[in-house]
């Protein structure tokens, strides 16, 4: 524990040296939730329809941005791996008195809180200014929702972010992927509503399970046993990304 | 597990790098050696001779393709938790937190190595007094020049205890005086029973320091023992300086077809390293044809004796 504890000192340390990076993390996905969810509630009007309730667009979008949001830091956070590479310590990490799979979860634990708080500040704000309906009784499962995307959506861009060794070749993989995944996910539309071929590689989509949790915990959409199906998809996913950039790790990541 | 004498034990250590596409390469070849306890031990070999693969092994970084190694009785590949417990290492690489102070790299360092919040004070003072980095200690390692950020990378593995310390061209980039200090620091560490590893390309500094060498090759095992022992290896080898009167364009070029290892000059003396058996006849030679004020032989220095092995090694069977 005493070296999980140290790995997250260690990033509390890097994340509170820049400024920048503290507002991207816990207010771009409240910018976004405006700026973006404002638009498009105006375009969707009616609201959006499932399972015979009508949610306001804003209300179905907040699961979407908080999804994004753990996306987002699990990107940022492993990108650092090639920050760290360049700056020679990443190796030298790797020397230190602690197991591999220490030093993933105390990489990810951090950022984890950095979600938590991000999600808060979202859900709090988005409600006192959009007037958003949250459920309070969903909370502690929204929360729970965030860690577990975080580490999830981290685990899994880690094992690339070891094995490739350019950092413009994971950039050119992470706006691929992220792209694909996005689109084709509940992110922004309910994904009944999609197209044969799409409609099916949303529904294989982690970052649909994702959100679909996110949006059942926090306003109470979807169909409870889809959704428990989806969460348990979604821990399946999260443990394979975790021994998939363990293994990368053990396997030694050569410069 | 820790009752070995030996610090570290390498036994038959094989490793093949093999990217695909490309013809698979072996940096280390059934490499065996010992390190003793409290011992300074020296790795020399050139450039791609195997020794930073060696050291990557050493400190878990990268598995062996075969054979074993341990570090205070716990072996890298099984066991490699245990071993990180027992090192602390400086990499050839820069490691350094740039966005970070000073401190801050010691502090985050000091966790890492659970020390308590006294024994970081107490011992990153003394370290950074030691490496003149106290007038440093707040300032942003990203704000420094090359050379500090190196002396802050070696000088926080001075400010833990472990008892193998690894050193990977440690002293690269460091000016004369700071390299005295860390050569200082290597062996006050030794004393207090720590043993220290270090690659080096500086045999001068190897032969100031280490207690036993290993020189390695093409991933073999050349020469290993104590310095009197290495230098046995080649004992045929001299170091010879002549002094002329004149140095003329004539005697540089009577040097220069003269079967000689190494050959450098200054004003009118030109130093080169001969083997014993030809020594004579050359000092010999050269006194027929030009007017010589002085010379001296002595026994090979440690660079003539890695010249000389390698050179062996080079030469068909």
């Amino acid at each position: 524990m005493n070296m999980v504890l140290a790995v997250m000192y260690r990033e509390f340390r890097i994340r509170t040296t820049s400024l920048t990076w503290l507002f991207y993390d816990l207010l771009v996905p409240l910018v976004y939730l405006l700026m973006f969810g404002i638009g498009l509630d105006r375009a969707f009007g009616g609201g959006i329809s499932m399972g015979g309730e009508t949610y306001g667009y804003n209300a179905f979008f907040l699961a979407g941005v908080l999804s994004m949001a753990c996306f987002g830091i699990a990107i940022n956070t492993s990108y650092g791996f090639f920050v760290d590479r360049d700056n020679g310590i990443f190796y030298e990490f790797l020397t230190y008195p602690m197991s591999r799979a220490e030093f993933l979860v105390g990489k990810i634990l951090f950022n984890c809180v950095l979600s938590v708080c991000q999600a808060l500040l979202t859900i709090g704000l988005g409600m006192g200014i959009l007037g958003i309906p949250v459920q309070w009784s969903g909370m502690v499962l929204a929360l729970a929702a965030m860690v577990f995307g975080t580490a999830g959506w981290f685990f899994f861009l880690t094992g690339f972010a070891l094995r490739i060794r350019r950092n413009d070749v994971f950039n050119t993989f992470i706006n691929v992927a992220y792209f694909v995944l996005m689109f084709a996910s509940s992110m922004f539309y309910p994904v009944e509503s999609l197209p044969g071929v799409l409609r099916l590689i949303s529904f294989a989509n982690p970052l649909s399970w994702h959100t679909d949790l996110l949006r059942y915990s926090t306003i109470g959409a979807g169909d409870p046993g889809t959704v428990a199906l989806e969460t348990v998809g979604f821990a399946l996913f999260l443990c394979a990304s975790f021994l998939f950039s363990l293994q990368t790790l053990r396997r030694g990541v050569v410069h | 597990m820790e009752t070995t004498e030996n610090a570290v034990i390498c036994t038959d250590l094989v490793k093949v790098y093999g990217d695909k596409g490309k013809s698979p390469v072996r940096a280390l070849d059934y490499l065996s050696l010992e390190i003793h306890r409290g011992e300074i031990f020296g790795i020399l070999g050139r450039n791609g001779a195997g020794k930073t693969t060696l050291l990557r092994i050493l400190t878990t970084l990268i598995p062996p393709t075969s054979g074993t190694a341990s570090i205070m009785g716990f072996d890298v590949t099984s066991d490699p938790r245990r071993v990180r417990d027992h090192l602390c290492v400086v990499l050839q690489e820069n490691a350094v937190e740039v966005f970070l102070s000073v401190e801050d790299n010691f502090r985050t360092y000091a966790r890492f190595h659970s020390l308590s919040s006294e024994q970081f004070r107490r011992n990153a003072d003394r370290v950074m007094n030691q490496f003149g980095l106290t007038e440093h200690r707040n300032q942003k390692v990203i704000d420094l020049s090359g050379g500090l950020k190196r002396r802050v990378q070696v000088a926080k593995v001075f400010m833990v205890d472990k008892p193998v310390v690894f050193l990977d061209e440690a002293t690269t980039g460091m000016d004369p005086i700071n390299k005295r200090a860390t050569l200082d620091a290597i062996r006050e560490q030794a004393r207090l029973g720590r043993t220290i590893v270090l690659t080096t390309h500086m045999l001068q500094e190897a032969e100031e320091l280490c207690n036993r060498i290993a020189i390695i090759d093409r991933g073999k095992l050349v020469a290993l023992g104590d310095l009197p022992t290495i230098k046995a290896l080649a004992s045929d080898v001299y170091d010879v300086s002549v002094t002329f009167e004149v140095l003329t364009a004539d005697a540089r070029e009577h040097l220069q077809s003269l079967p000689l290892l190494k050959l450098e000059h200054t004003n009118n003396t030109a130093s080169f390293s001969v083997k014993g058996s030809e020594a004579l006849g050359i000092i010999t030679a050269l006194s027929h044809r030009h007017t010589i004020l002085h010379f001296e032989a002595s026994s090979a220095s440690l660079e003539d004796v890695f010249l000389e092995l390698l050179s062996r090694e080079e030469k068909p069977t």
